[in-house]
């Protein structure tokens, strides 16, 4: 995919606001040219209304007709506008005076009877062959001494309007394009200056390293909108944070557990070397160099598993088993050593539960070879399972010391002992529970420890798939 | 038997040969991958430990230039414990593998079954000295006296037996035995065997002991004179 520039919030919304701007003042401009248009129009149609109302009553008086006869120009200049026409005549026959200064076409809309008002609803609007709009109303008339009804046409062309609202329009349409940009500019130094604590949230994420996790984002001075945006950082930093300090001590506790059997290695090796010894003497030492070199074979094991499983390079392949025969089996692999300290297994389950064979066993097995350090001497340890709504517990029990609430919270940590000094043994390397963790993780499982009243429990919750 | 082995690393190579020649075998060594093809192409053998990381020539190509015309059993090592790679080496031709660090104790047991060729033939009576398992019937008698296992005992007993001579170690025994294929960090073998020894081999002083301590190795059913 072609990597695209990213947009400008800024720009995007000073953008946005112009064009707003510009169809809100566009629209209100719209609304006010209309209500002009329409006045304007209802004045002009007033006025012709008006006019062919007053030459009606001046046609009731007989001189008028003969004034007309005998000075036209007089009524030319009556109308006092160049837009102005007047036409009369007998109906069909040469007009009497036609007082028409721009030479317009002057139509002919249907006449009003003699004897009705002219309404405004009579006037007509049209347009002439020559594309200029022209209103006109037309009413007969009875007039003293005239062979007949002499009909009367008041019109005008309304090119002074046209151009008037022309310009109304072009001043609405400048200004709402002003207007607009106006809210652009503005609006993009407003909105720069808005986001300006964007861009200290930025720069302040930009000294976050590794070496410096601790920093928090401050959300003081921040507005609300990026509170929730803060708290997220914060929280990922913390969680960061306790990630590199886990690895920075599981690297440190690794090279600590290591140093403990090098160490005896190196030692005794040289120890031995340094003078000469008699054959029991070196197999004593290479068969405790064996030893050694187990310990760091299965701690490097252990670590590669808990490194795998973390990565999901590892998938469980979970499958339906018997409860009853995987428990049975565990147990009875740690029969030898329980018996040696007068312990009795019991093991209590039936029906299926869900799981990788290979890695249930091995986390059972891990819980048991605790329980079987850590039980009293000669009590029971219980291997049971418990059928839930949609799991499957399995639990191991059994009476001992009670560990402490901080231990317990730690005792699925990498390298994390209760009693260090103890452990230091030989046996155990710190990680049996830290691989529990991990294999209930593959199996997207749970995983508890409780210890009260000397009796400690540790417990495997297996989801409950439909098989 | 001959034995090949294709290694690049002096120590490595020094006791690879060093040890299977006191397990009994005949031994050449090869130092890089060139070498061991043209040895295992000029000479017969009936078995060859492959390296897979190797100078100029690596242990696949090795393998895949030798099975062009033979079907000798190779064994490869490797230091990579990814299932992909154990898995290509069997796809190319191999016929087992085995993951550094190992015991060598192992490694004696599984070239020893890549040697004997197919699944060994379960007896149906096994003896030791004077001891005598009745497989099917799952009874075991020492000097005529009955001796009463648990089933556990019972499978560790049989598996010393058929191994007779042999060093078993204990994720061996422990993966034959309980199907228990991970190091536990418990003395569980060690804790069986010592009670198998007080049900068959104690109560029969001075009758010579047959289960025994191997120092850091594992455990061997043998009949010391």
């Amino acid at each position: 995919m072609k990597a695209r520039t990213p947009y400008s919030l800024t720009l995007r919304l000073a953008l946005l606001l112009a064009s707003l701007s510009f169809v809100v003042m566009g629209l209100v401009g719209a609304a006010l040219y209309n209500v002009l248009a329409v006045q304007l129009r209802l004045r002009d149609d007033a006025a012709l209304v008006a006019r062919v109302e007053q030459i009606r009553a001046l046609l009731k008086d007989t001189n008028t007709l003969e004034l007309i006869h005998r000075k036209p120009t007089l009524f030319a200049n009556m109308l006092n506008n160049r837009e102005s026409m007047l036409l009369l005549r007998y109906p069909g026959q040469p007009p009497l005076i036609e007082i028409n200064p721009n030479h317009a076409d002057i139509p002919a809309p249907t006449p009003v009877q003699a004897d009705t008002p002219v309404q405004m609803s009579s006037v007509a609007h049209y347009r002439t062959a020559s594309d200029i709009p022209v209103s006109a109303v037309t009413a007969r008339a009875r007039a003293d001494g005239a062979a007949g009804e002499i009909e009367i046409t008041a019109a005008r062309t309304m090119l002074d309007r046209t151009r008037l609202l022309a310009l109304y329009r072009e001043r609405i349409f400048a200004l709402a394009l002003a207007g607009a940009l106006l809210f652009a500019l503005v609006g993009y130094f407003l909105l720069r200056r808005g986001l300006l604590p964007l861009r200290q949230l930025a720069a302040h994420a930009d000294t976050v390293s590794i070496a410096r996790l601790d920093g928090r984002l401050d959300g003081r001075d921040a507005p609300r909108e990026l509170l929730p945006l803060i708290t997220a950082f914060n929280e990922m930093l913390a969680r960061l944070a306790d990630g590199f300090m886990q690895l920075r001590q599981i690297s440190a506790d690794l090279a600590h557990d290591l140093r403990t059997p090098v160490n005896n290695l190196l030692g005794q090796t040289q120890v031995a070397l340094g003078r000469p010894r008699s054959v029991e003497e070196y197999e004593t030492l290479l068969a405790s160099n064996v030893e050694e070199l187990e310990r760091l074979i299965r701690m490097s094991d252990n670590m590669l598993f808990l490194a795998r499983s973390e990565h999901a390079q590892m998938a469980a392949e979970i499958q339906p088993l018997p409860i009853a025969e995987e428990l049975a089996r565990v147990a009875e692999y740690f029969e030898g050593p329980a018996e040696e300290r007068q312990l009795r297994i019991s093991v209590h389950g039936e029906g299926q539960i869900a799981a990788d064979p290979i890695l249930l066993r091995r986390a059972l097995g891990n819980l048991l070879a605790n329980a079987v350090t850590h039980a009293d001497v000669g009590s029971e340890i219980r291997v049971l399972a418990e059928h839930g709504a949609h799991s499957v517990t399995l639990a191991v029990e059994n009476h001992g010391a009670t560990i402490a609430d901080e231990h317990l919270e730690r005792v699925f940590d990498r390298f994390y002992r209760i009693d260090a000094a103890r452990t230091q043994s030989t046996t155990s390397n710190g990680l049996g529970l830290s691989i529990v963790r991990s294999i209930m993780q593959l199996h997207h499982g749970a995983w508890q420890a409780h210890s009260a009243a000397g009796l400690t429990r540790f417990s495997l919750v297996f989801p409950n798939p439909p098989l | 038997m001959r034995i090949l082995i294709v290694e690049d690393e002096p120590k490595t190579g020094d006791y690879l040969r060093k040890g299977l020649q006191e397990s009994g075998f005949v031994v050449d060594l090869a130092r890089n991958g060139i070498d061991g093809l043209h040895q295992a192409r000029e000479e017969a053998y009936d078995l060859i430990v492959l390296d897979v990381m190797l100078p100029g020539l690596d242990g696949w190509q090795v393998l895949t230039r030798l099975r062009e015309d033979s079907e000798i059993p190779v064994l490869f090592l490797t230091a990579r414990d990814e299932i992909a790679d154990r898995i290509k080496g069997l796809e190319m031709g191999a016929d087992d593998y085995l993951i550094k660090p190992f015991s060598f104790a192992e490694l004696v047991a599984r070239i020893r079954t890549l040697l004997r060729r197919g699944p060994m033939r379960e007896a149906e009576r096994l003896q030791v000295a004077d001891l005598q398992i009745d497989v099917l019937k799952r009874r075991v008698t020492r000097a005529g006296t009955r001796i009463t296992l648990t089933n556990k005992e019972f499978a560790l007993l049989q598996l010393l037996v058929q191994h007779e001579g042999e060093v078993l170690s204990r994720s061996q025994i422990a993966s034959q035995v309980w199907d228990m294929n991970f190091d536990s960090d418990t003395n569980v073998v060690d804790v069986a065997i010592r009670r198998l020894r007080a049900k068959v081999d104690e109560p029969f002083v001075p009758a010579p002991r047959l289960i025994h301590s191997v120092r850091g190795i594992g455990y061997r059913c043998e009949v010391i004179d």
